[in-house]
């Protein structure tokens, strides 16, 4: 990955064409926010140096030592600390030019600077006004960096999140492996990339890339399962990769039509995927019950009943259908998304269904159902998300999901452990 | 050198930054159907007769794929193209083609089919096969170009009778200037769009537009700029660009005198932008100094917009003798017409007499020109082109060199800018994943249509 | 010119004038007609544009207060009172209004006269409103209004409002364009038309000048009368003649509209096509024509029948009346009829019938006269010859009774005598056998001059002879004479016996002229003596037979010549005056007519 995409941001800040989120606002991990804000300022404070200078000598070129009159004015997404903080520094390095600054009345000129962006750079403009000439301008520029990553609000109270891994890539999967050091392992287009947890971070360990043939569809979808003989499997669109069981791992991908897991490890229950496409045909391998074929569906949540397991496929129909072995049961349009995962949490009734659910304006929430009698219950708040939920999967354990974020202040996309924990 | 080496699936995954915008998976299938006023008569991204449009660009876009595209930061991305090179001086470039593309009729996009494409829209580039590349060399150094290799006119096209591209659909059917039906590739590279097909109607007025959105008739329109806000008011879903479209006075000729140019000048000071922006646009855009937007050029803020009629009457009666001149303005469009109108009122504030004229030969136009590219080199050399100006020079790339060689355009007095109007569309209720871009380009690959309205 | 033509033509130009007369007198009555009808067209034109005018004064006063009266204006007004207007808020505001209130024109404009929104130039808000009218307070009534526009100007029928909700007043001003459309909607009976003048120039301009159709054709030709109406502001009608077709022709009556603040602001004309009444005036002219033409053939054969019937008997008894003249004295008509023509006929046939008694008595008489006079004067003639012979036989007689011896003598010398005498009488019987053989001329070329030379030359010697006064003879021939067809002996003779005529007027001597001449085909003699002349008397009887002034003439000379003079086509006259002599002329046609 080059360092051009990993500071890549796509719907960048153009003023005009974005409605702010009011949710940034309410920060969700102060801490994590303030960590960043000391890091990038403090790598800014560094960075403007050197524009400082070359500004200060441009303008002393034209002015030459003496009395001028000088002001700064912010035009770009430059806080007013920063702004601050460019005055000085161009203070500093014009007095040392032998320029000095008086009020405008006495001033042998006229220093206007102008801090300003365009889409890729800081822009600073010097208009400098000597008697009644044509103002001279002189300007210098430097990148901007790509935005903070915006705050996140608590998880609710029953259904917590935890951020697990942010990208610029897509994300289609990602999943935690326990142990010491826990490692953690995302699958995205292109590789699986495995971080180990050191130094109270992810570290990268190894990057494990992903070879196919055709073309990827569009809004790809892939899933881990993490596995007992070997560390994991990905599956993805007519693609399967097997990692090797030991380190250094291996990959091996080959074209495979086989089908997806569905739901945890307990359930043996697979779906064919289309190979072109986002969804599962609806062919189920070996099948609930004595149903083998479902709806097509996006995604399908496992709920064990004492005497079957209750299928619940999000249809590619939009609606959600209840398969328990034997009948098939369109439950309408809930208002639920296309992503359903099963999660067993030994709270209620023991197993919730996680749903999608359009949240305020471009942001996507997930919330905790059940289904006592085969109508479903909201068991949580709904949590929201920065942005639309691009996979959420359940973990092969089985005791938490994982959903996948699309953050549209950041473009970076963001994968949460969704778990949920009994009581308010 | 080798600048840019990107692995083609670092390529691929940019193009499948797809953000589904609910939580609903994206639907599969359906029919786009889309408004449009432009009617183009040909489909051929090079073809000099068409106007330059920003529908034209969204039309070509869903056929033809550029060797690089642009992303909403102006930065260069792989495309057909997966790696380019300039031999030192920046004339001589070479471009590295991803392998296996195909166009719509299935044969292979060879460096031979993308040098012919390229040659049938630049004529004074000599571009030649190499292996894998195409070499390409300027008449001129030219750092600029794989920025202009992103643009709409350089999509690859396989023009041997039949008009092919390698874009995301395929033409099924063209009435030209009336209808286009597009159809969604399996097999293309860049991932299978969400649709099956879009159907473009040509020649529909904004009103019939928005009264197609309106009874379900149409998935996506446009939106006259000074429409947009009352439009989003009313409830539809209205997706501005930035002002990107320059409005614009052209004389037909350079100043034949001093006072001709103190005439000029009597003219700009005596426009009031802002009341043009606020009231006859709707606030649709921005009131223009410099041809580039500010937010493109991060030095716009330099032109000063402010009417100053003291002046322009002190200017004005500098010269003792000014000729009526005619404004010729697009009568089809409505405000074209009132800004010329208003311009017009303006002027006359100053002493100056301007006569509206519906026909091409008039002493000064107003056009609306799009901003092609969001590489502000590029941009500010189409609209010159465009605009039938010089060619601007670009001694450095510094900002410097930018707003030197925009200074130098408008100090001919051969343009006078008037507004940046932003683009918008409206969009049906079951289009899904739409995502604004910078350019205003529609994200026609990207988009879905959810079976059920919101 | 005959009798039938000059009644055949009296009838026709009776006819033709009755027709003339009728047709002027239908024409003027016509033409009045048309025109006081064209007149109330007009007026009720006039009429029916000034109704429609007010009505959609109303009209146009009843949307503007619905505007003012509207919730949208409310807000307008309220929002102006708290501060600066929002342009932009309004702008398309005017045109959404005026569409709805089916307006043309429609401007908010506030208390400073500053523009809030303008439906027909929606690019003139923040500007002044200049064309408001003075008054105030404001108008109730709709008035016309020059609307100023992006392209020129336009002409409005325009209302204000006053709306009073905030603290300053909101003015609406809206209007219904006059044009072309509003022109459209008068209901116009044929043959009439409406333009409209709109006034916004000082000088007359072709396109300023509408009709519902859009454009006037030829508006040049209505540019005087709109200038008129442009210097007097008063109604003006005149006859514009569009092209040489009269029934292009129309009359325009110029009615000006004025504005609020008295000017001028548009002109309404109202033509009235002639064309009917030209037609008419064709129609009646061909009826008329048709008419008189029939009327013209009827009367030529009516009166040709009427004609004939009247003059076939008048012709009849010309016809007699020439044969009559022919000498036919014999001649009858027939009596057809009992009229006074069938009496005019019996008339005739009684004059002819008395005529010819009286023709055979006259011819008895004058034969009995004529038998008298020969007898008279062969009694004379021959009395003088017979008084010597009886004195000479009685002379012998007695000389041989008396003196026996000289008997021999006196008989030598009786015998002399007698013989004489006898010679003499001989002589006189040869003359009247002469007269009575008198020759059919042989006619030939003849030099007319030659003749009167001839006999000059014989006559010379005569005329100078010593045993009489002399007799100066002069010639004065005209030079050239055409040659004429004559019998030069009978000429020579008749020419003859006038010069011994002359001679024999002349005893005392004289002068004789002989003269000749031509004119044109005649040629003429004239013989002119100096002698003792003749009375008229003697003039008329001249050519009489047997008729003589002499003492010793038998009175056949100018008888043979007048004889020859006949024979040969011609003519003899005479003039003479008593003492001073007598001319004679003979007149001669150049070629002969036999």
């Amino acid at each position: 990955m080059t360092s051009a995409n990993h500071n890549a941001v796509y719907n960048a800040p153009i003023p005009p064409m974005l409605i702010p989120p009011s949710r940034w606002l309410r920060a969700a991990c102060p801490l994590l926010l303030a960590v960043l804000l000391l890091t990038t300022s403090a790598a800014r404070a560094t960075d403007w140096a050197g524009p400082e200078e070359q500004l200060a000598h441009k303008i002393a070129a034209v002015t030459g030592p003496g009395a001028v009159a000088f002001d700064v004015t912010n035009r770009s997404s430059l806080t007013k600390a920063d702004s601050d903080d460019i005055r000085r520094g161009l203070l500093v390095q014009l007095a040392a030019l032998g320029l000095r600054f008086v009020n405008a009345e006495q001033a042998a000129a006229t220093i206007q600077v102008t801090l300003s962006e365009d889409l890729r750079n800081y822009i600073w403009v010097a208009e400098i006004h000597q008697g009644t000439n044509q103002p001279a301008v002189v300007m210098t520029s430097l990148p901007r960096p790509d935005a903070p990553i915006p705050m996140r609000e608590p998880a609710g109270l029953t259904l917590r999140k935890t951020l697990l891994w942010a990208q610029p890539d897509r994300i289609l999967d990602a999943a935690v492996l326990e142990g010491s050091p826990a490692h953690l392992v995302v699958l995205d287009p292109k590789q699986v990339a495995l971080y180990r947890f050191q130094d109270s971070r992810w570290q990268p360990e190894q990057s494990l890339p992903i070879t196919h043939v055709r073309p990827w569809p569009s809004d790809l979808r892939g899933r881990l399962v993490l596995r007992h003989d070997h560390l994991f499997d990905a599956y993805l669109p007519g693609v399967f990769c097997r990692s090797s069981a030991t380190a250094p791992l291996a990959l091996n991908c080959y074209p495979s039509d086989d089908p997806w897991p569905l739901g945890s490890d307990q359930f043996s229950l697979s779906a064919f995927f289309t190979p072109a496409r986002n969804y599962f045909t609806g062919a189920l391998a070996p099948g609930l019950g004595k149903q083998t074929t479902a709806p097509a569906f996006y995604s399908a949540a496992l709920l064990p009943r004492e005497k079957y397991t209750l299928g619940l496929f999000a249809a590619v129909d939009g609606q959600l259908h209840l398969l328990d072995g034997i009948t098939d049961r369109a439950a309408g349009r809930l208002g639920w998304g296309s992503d359903i995962a099963g999660v067993k949490s030994n709270c209620g009734s023991g197993w919730q269904v996680l749903a999608t659910r359009s949240g305020d304006g471009p942001n996507d929430a997930v919330r905790a159902y059940e289904f006592p009698d085969r109508e479903p219950v909201a068991v949580s708040q709904p949590v929201d998300f920065a942005g639309s939920i691009t996979a959420l999967w359940a973990e092969s354990a089985g005791g938490g999901a994982v959903a996948v974020s699309h953050n549209l202040e950041t473009g970076r996309y963001e994968a949460f452990r969704l778990t949920i924990t009994c009581g308010q | 050198m080798r600048r840019f080496a990107l692995p083609l699936l670092a390529a691929s995954s940019l193009l499948l930054v797809v953000a589904a915008s609910a939580a609903t998976r994206p639907h599969y299938g359906g029919i786009l159907r889309v408004a449009l006023r432009a009617a183009p008569a040909s489909l051929d991204p090079a073809d000099p007769n068409q106007p330059g449009s920003l529908a034209r660009s969204n039309i070509s876009r869903l056929m033809f794929d550029t060797l690089v595209t642009l992303d909403n930061r102006g930065r260069l991305h792989p495309s057909v193209a997966t790696s380019w090179e300039a031999e030192p001086g920046n004339q001589r470039w070479h471009v590295y083609l991803r392998r296996g593309l195909s166009f719509h009729d299935g044969s292979a996009v060879t460096s031979d089919a993308v040098a012919a494409s390229l040659r049938a829209a630049n004529p004074t580039w000599k571009i030649f096969p190499l292996g894998d590349a195409v070499v390409i060399e300027c008449d001129a150094p030219d750092p600029n170009l794989p920025a202009e290799l992103a643009l709409s006119r350089n999509g690859i096209a396989k023009r041997d009778g039949k008009l092919l591209g390698t874009g995301p659909f395929a033409v099924a059917d063209w009435q030209p200037g009336k209808k286009l039906t597009l159809t969604a590739r399996d097999d293309y590279w860049g991932g299978r769009p969400f649709v099956d097909s879009i159907v473009i109607e040509m020649g529909k007025s904004f009103r019939d537009q928005m009264i197609s959105l309106d009874l379900g008739k149409a998935d996506l329109i446009e939106v006259a700029p000074e429409q947009a806000h009352r439009a989003a008011m009313e409830n539809r879903s209205v997706q501005s660009s930035a002002p990107l479209e320059l409005m614009a006075l052209v004389f037909t000729r350079d100043r034949q005198s001093a006072e001709e140019g103190r005439l000029r000048q009597a003219l700009v000071l005596s426009i009031d932008r802002a009341a043009m922006n606020t009231v006859l646009l709707q606030g649709g855009g921005e009131p223009a100094g410099g041809l580039l937007p500010n937010w493109m050029s991060g030095y716009a803020f330099l032109f000063t917009t402010d009417v100053n009629l003291p002046q322009a009457r002190q200017v004005r009666g500098e010269v003792r003798q000014a000729s009526p001149w005619t404004l010729g303005y697009d009568p089809a469009d409505p405000v074209a017409r009132v800004v010329a109108e208003r311009v017009a009122l303006n002027a006359r504030d100053a002493g100056l007499s301007l006569q509206l004229s519906g026909s091409n030969s008039a002493d000064l136009r107003l056009v609306r020109v799009p901003l092609v590219s969001l590489d502000p080199r590029v941009a500010l050399a189409s609209l010159a082109t465009a605009l039938g100006l010089p060619q601007p020079k670009f001694p450095g790339d510094s900002g410097d060199s930018l707003y030197a060689a925009e200074t130098a355009l408008l100090d001919s007095q051969r343009v006078i800018p008037l507004l940046h109007v932003r683009v918008a569309a409206g969009i049906g209720p079951t289009v899904r994943n739409w995502t604004a871009s910078a350019d205003g380009i529609w994200p026609l690959q990207d988009v879905w249509l959810s079976a059920e309205k919101p | 010119m005959s009798f039938r033509r000059k009644l055949l033509a009296v009838f026709a130009l009776t006819v033709f004038l009755s027709v003339v007369a009728v047709t002027w007198i239908v024409s003027a009555v016509t033409r009045r007609a048309f025109e006081r009808s064209n007149e109330e067209r007009t007026v009720a034109l006039i009429a029916q544009f000034r109704r429609e005018f007010n009505r959609r004064g109303e009209e146009v006063v009843r949307r503007v207060q619905a505007i003012a009266a509207s919730d949208a204006t409310t807000r307008m007004a309220l929002a102006l009172s708290h501060g600066a207007p929002d342009y932009g808020a309004y702008l398309t505001e005017g045109k959404t209004i005026a569409d709805n209130q089916q307006l043309d024109f429609l401007e908010f404009v506030d208390s400073q006269g500053t523009i809030i929104s303008s439906a027909q130039w929606p690019a003139k808000f923040g500007y002044k409103e200049i064309s408001l009218p003075a008054a105030q307070p404001t108008p109730k009534e709709a008035f016309l209004r020059r609307e100023d526009l992006p392209d020129g100007a336009a002409l409005s029928l325009s209302a204000i409002r006053e709306v009073n909700v905030g603290d300053k007043p909101l003015y609406v001003i809206g209007g219904r364009r006059i044009d072309k459309d509003f022109l459209a909607t008068l209901e116009l009976p044929a043959g009439m038309r409406a333009m409209f003048y709109q006034n916004f120039a000082t000088e007359f301009s072709l396109q300023l000048l509408i009709d519902p159709s859009g454009t006037v054709q030829q508006p040049d030709r209505i540019a005087p009368l709109v200038e008129r109406v442009q210097q007097q502001k008063e109604e003006t009608i005149e006859l514009i003649h569009w092209s040489s077709d009269a029934g292009d022709d129309e009359t325009v009556h110029a009615i000006p509209l004025m504005g609020q603040d008295n000017q001028l602001l548009g002109i309404l004309l109202v033509g009235n096509s002639r064309r009917p009444y030209v037609e008419l005036r064709q129609r009646i002219r061909s009826a008329a024509l048709l008419v008189g033409g029939g009327g013209i053939l009827l009367a030529i054969l009516l009166s040709g029948w009427v004609a004939a019937r009247v003059t076939r008997p008048v012709e009849q008894l010309a016809a007699a009346a020439r044969e009559v003249a022919a000498g036919n004295w014999n001649t009858q008509v027939e009596v057809s009829s009992s009229d006074e023509l069938g009496e005019l006929a019996e008339s005739f046939n009684r004059m002819t019938h008395e005529l010819l008694d009286q023709k055979e008595r006259l011819v008895q008489t004058e034969r009995v006269a004529a038998w008298r006079e020969l007898a008279r004067r062969l009694a004379h003639e021959l009395k003088n010859p017979l008084f010597p012979l009886q004195l000479t036989v009685e002379n012998l007689i007695r000389a041989r009774e008396q003196t026996p011896e000289q008997f021999e003598e006196v008989l030598r010398e009786s015998s002399s005598t007698l013989l004489a005498e006898i010679s003499n009488l001989k002589t006189i019987i040869s003359r009247f056998s002469e007269f009575s053989r008198m020759p059919q001329p042989q006619f030939q070329r003849v030099q007319l001059n030659e003749v009167v030379a001839n006999v000059a030359r014989l006559f010379q010697a005569q005329l100078r002879a010593p045993d009489r006064a002399a007799i100066d003879c002069q010639l004065q021939l005209a030079e050239p004479m055409e040659p004429i067809a004559a019998d030069p002996e009978l000429l020579h003779r008749a020419i003859s016996n006038l010069v011994l005529n002359a001679m024999d007027a002349m005893p005392q001597g004289g002068t004789l002229q002989l003269r000749t001449r031509q004119q044109e085909d005649r040629a003429y003699v004239e013989i002119s003596d100096t002698g003792t002349g003749l009375t008229p008397e003697e003039c008329e009887r001249l050519f009489t037979p047997y008729y003589t002034s002499k003492e010793h003439g038998t009175g056949l000379g100018l008888a043979i010549v007048q004889s020859v003079v006949s024979d040969h086509g011609g003519r003899i006259s005479v003039q003479s005056q008593a003492g001073r002599g007598t001319t004679f002329v003979i007149e001669l046609p150049r070629k002969s007519s036999n």
